[in-house]
This record gives C-alpha cells, sequence and structure tokens, in this order.
C-alpha cells in the first residue's frame, strides 16, 4: 500500500465502550485516531475542523440511535453541528462529504466495522485532504493506528 | 443586546485575500452571545480560514486574539500587540466595534467579518429576536412594555391591522403579532383602558432617520 489516509472517528461512549471494539477491523491503510465522548452534545464546530486541519482526510462523528441519549438531546446538536461544518466545508470547495454522521446502537460493532469499511472504500475516491498539515503518507501499512 | 451573524465564509476570504498576516479579532460581549464573534467563534473562523488558505495554496498566518468589548478603548488597547504584529485584522464585533477598532489603529486594515443585525433577546437557545429599534424617544409606557415600533411589521401604534390569525402576524406566520402580546399584557395589568389614549404619529427625529446620533453625559465628561 503506497499512501495512508487519516481518519478520525468521535464517538459517544455510549455507542461503543471504546476503540478495541472497532480498530483491530480497520483498513490497515488508514491511520484511524479514535477520541471517545461522555456524550456526543461535546462535538463542537471548532473540533471537527481542527481534525482536519491536523491532516484528517475524513472524520465520523458516531453517535447513539435519535431518542436514545442518555442526556436527552446530545445526538440531535451533534447531528445539526455536523450538518453546520458540512455545509461550510462545501462552501470552502473542502467537500462537506469528507465529515459524516452515523447513529449506532449500544455495542453495535458490526455495524460499526461496516461503517468503518465503507469510509475506507470511500476515501479512495474522495482523495486526500488538501488543507491537511503535511502527513508521512509512505508510513507503511497497519503500523499507525492509534488513539488520541 | 446587539445581534449579528458571521458573513458568509465566501465573502470573507474575498476580503482577506491581499492579506498574508491576518488577526482574527473577537469580542467577547454581545457578539459572543449570538455565537457570531466570541472566543469560540474566532477559532473556529480561524481554522476554516486556516483549511481554506491551504487548499488553496495560498500563504496566511492567521493570529487569534478575543477582548471583552470592542466597542471601549480600554479593551482593544489590550490587542495593540497582536495587531502590530499582522497586516489586517478581521473584526468579529458589531459595526461599532469594528469602527473602534478602526479608528484606535488607522494605519491598519480593519474588516468587518459579522453582519450586524439588529437589538434583540435571546428568546430561546440560538433563537433572537428583534425587539428595539433604538429609536431614541422611547414610548413602551403607552405600550404595555411591548414595542409596536419595532415588532409590527405595518409600525401600527392604535391597535392592531385585524389581520393576525391565532395570536400571529399576518405578514410574518412565525412572528407574534405584537397588538395581540400589547392586548394581553395591558389584560393582565389591568389596563385595558389605556388603549383608549390616541398615540399621535411618531417623531422619527430622534431615530436614525435624522443622523447619526450622540450621547453626550456631562456629569462624566471634562
Ligand atoms: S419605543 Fe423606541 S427605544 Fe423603546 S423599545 Fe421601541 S424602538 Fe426601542
Ligand atoms: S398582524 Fe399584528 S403585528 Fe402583524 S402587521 Fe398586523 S398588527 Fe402588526
Amino acid at each position: 500500500m503506497s499512501r495512508t489516509f487519516r481518519l478520525f472517528i468521535f464517538y459517544c461512549t455510549r455507542t461503543l465502550e471504546n476503540e478495541a471494539e472497532f480498530l483491530p477491523a480497520a483498513d490497515p491503510a488508514v491511520e484511524v485516531h479514535a477520541i471517545p465522548m461522555a456524550c456526543s452534545s461535546m462535538v463542537k464546530d471548532l473540533f471537527l475542523l481542527k481534525a482536519l486541519e491536523a491532516g484528517a482526510d475524513a472524520v465520523t462523528v458516531w453517535v447513539c440511535p435519535e431518542g436514545a441519549c442518555r442526556h436527552g438531546e446530545g445526538n440531535l446538536r451533534a447531528r445539526k453541528r455536523v450538518q453546520r461544518v458540512q455545509s461550510l466545508l462545501d462552501e470552502i470547495d473542502l467537500y462537506g462529504c469528507r465529515l459524516t454522521l452515523f447513529h449506532l446502537g449500544p455495542g453495535d460493532r458490526s455495524s460499526a466495522i461496516k461503517i468503518l469499511r465503507e469510509i475506507s472504500g470511500d476515501l479512495a475516491g474522495l482523495g486526500e485532504n488538501p488543507a491537511g498539515i503535511q502527513k508521512d503518507r509512505s508510513k507503511k501499512q497497519g503500523t499507525s493506528n492509534n488513539t488520541s | 443586546m446587539i445581534v449579528g451573524e458571521q458573513k458568509p465564509i465566501k465573502e470573507i476570504l474575498n476580503m482577506t485575500a491581499p492579506h498574508h498576516r491576518l488577526l482574527v479579532l473577537g469580542c467577547g460581549t454581545c457578539v459572543k452571545t449570538c455565537f457570531a464573534g466570541g472566543e469560540d467563534e474566532v477559532a473556529a473562523l480561524a481554522s476554516l480560514l486556516r483549511l481554506a488558505s491551504r487548499k488553496d495554496g495560498r500563504s496566511l498566518h492567521i493570529e487569534e486574539f478575543t477582548v471583552e468589548r470592542q466597542c471601549e478603548d480600554a479593551f482593544i488597547a489590550e490587542a495593540a500587540e497582536a495587531v502590530a504584529r499582522n497586516e489586517a485584522v478581521l473584526s468579529l464585533a458589531c459595526g461599532a466595534g469594528v469602527q473602534a477598532v478602526a479608528r484606535r489603529f488607522p494605519r491598519f486594515r480593519v474588516l468587518p467579518g459579522v453582519n450586524t443585525t439588529f437589538l434583540g433577546v435571546l428568546e430561546h437557545r440560538g433563537v433572537f429576536t428583534e425587539e428595539c429599534s433604538g429609536c431614541g424617544d422611547c414610548q413602551l409606557a403607552l405600550f404595555g412594555g411591548v414595542c409596536p415600533f419595532s415588532r409590527c411589521a405595518k409600525k401600527l401604534l392604535n391597535g392592531p391591522c385585524g389581520g393576525s390569525r391565532n395570536g400571529k402576524c399576518e405578514v410574518h406566520a412565525d412572528t407574534d403579532c405584537v397588538w395581540h402580546l400589547i392586548i394581553e399584557r395591558f389584560t393582565a395589568l389591568g389596563r385595558l383602558n389605556d388603549l383608549r389614549t390616541y398615540v399621535p404619529p411618531k417623531n422619527w427625529q430622534p431615530s436614525l432617520s435624522g443622523g447619526p446620533r450622540k450621547l453626550i453625559r456631562e456629569d462624566h465628561t471634562l
């Protein structure tokens, strides 16, 4: 594999408790940074933009199903913030589709793995983020997955 | 508070295009409350500008700074060193703040990043409504504390137009009919008879229509 994409996952620990549940299934060509959140309402526009600045080629936010947020409306707030950042990215021609949001039920590992594979597949078409800081794209596959 | 919203990013990019060192300057009072220009908005806009400039291969260094109020020289002074390090300032304050910063730093270009919109209140989280036009001659006592100059689409001063439906304005169906609110208010106060007093046409001379205004408090001047 000659290139490594970088993916940031912001996930509510109500969906999956920790990254050990999905990181092993990540495509080795994709460097994954997983950021746990006590509630998806913690997602802010700045965090999503900073992830892209830090070189993310794609950013995804995983929230619990609508109506299931333990704090009431965290996942609804997260969705609105993601939509706003998507439209800002479209406005600067960086493609809002680099940013996605998925609903996952508690412990729904198989959906998480399916989503990871879908995003990895989409990254090839989307290409690298031209606005991120330079990263070492020649990194060997499977060596760079980590958490931050 | 003064309510405003950030300008479209394309407009901001066009305005700032000639500059390579830009200070994004926030204001921690009104525009912070309406999510247009506080510290968080400064950080997010700076991040977006960095992404846009990197994508376009344009060299742009951005510094972020937020003062308590951009409409007061004592607070603006705190930004002097940051201003000096940059070529231009993108102010996220209201129009008054932008002008105050420009006056303080005459050799620097100061650009507006916010569209100043109205004087209003926070109705509920994320929703701001216009409630005062700054007319310079407050008549709220005549209307039970609800302002028809600012909140009636037809600026009616002697009762409703008759077009409201279920308490909503016939011009903007999502807006309360201000006369419905005034009558409710007088009913609650037991002062419905106040409505019999004829209110003459408003003198707009003390408003902006009479030209730019100035307020002088002699006891605070020397
Ligand atoms: S009467 Fe004038 S000052 Fe008073 S609330 Fe209305 S517009 Fe504002
Ligand atoms: S419906 Fe009420 S607020 Fe709207 S124009 Fe008529 S009187 Fe004014």
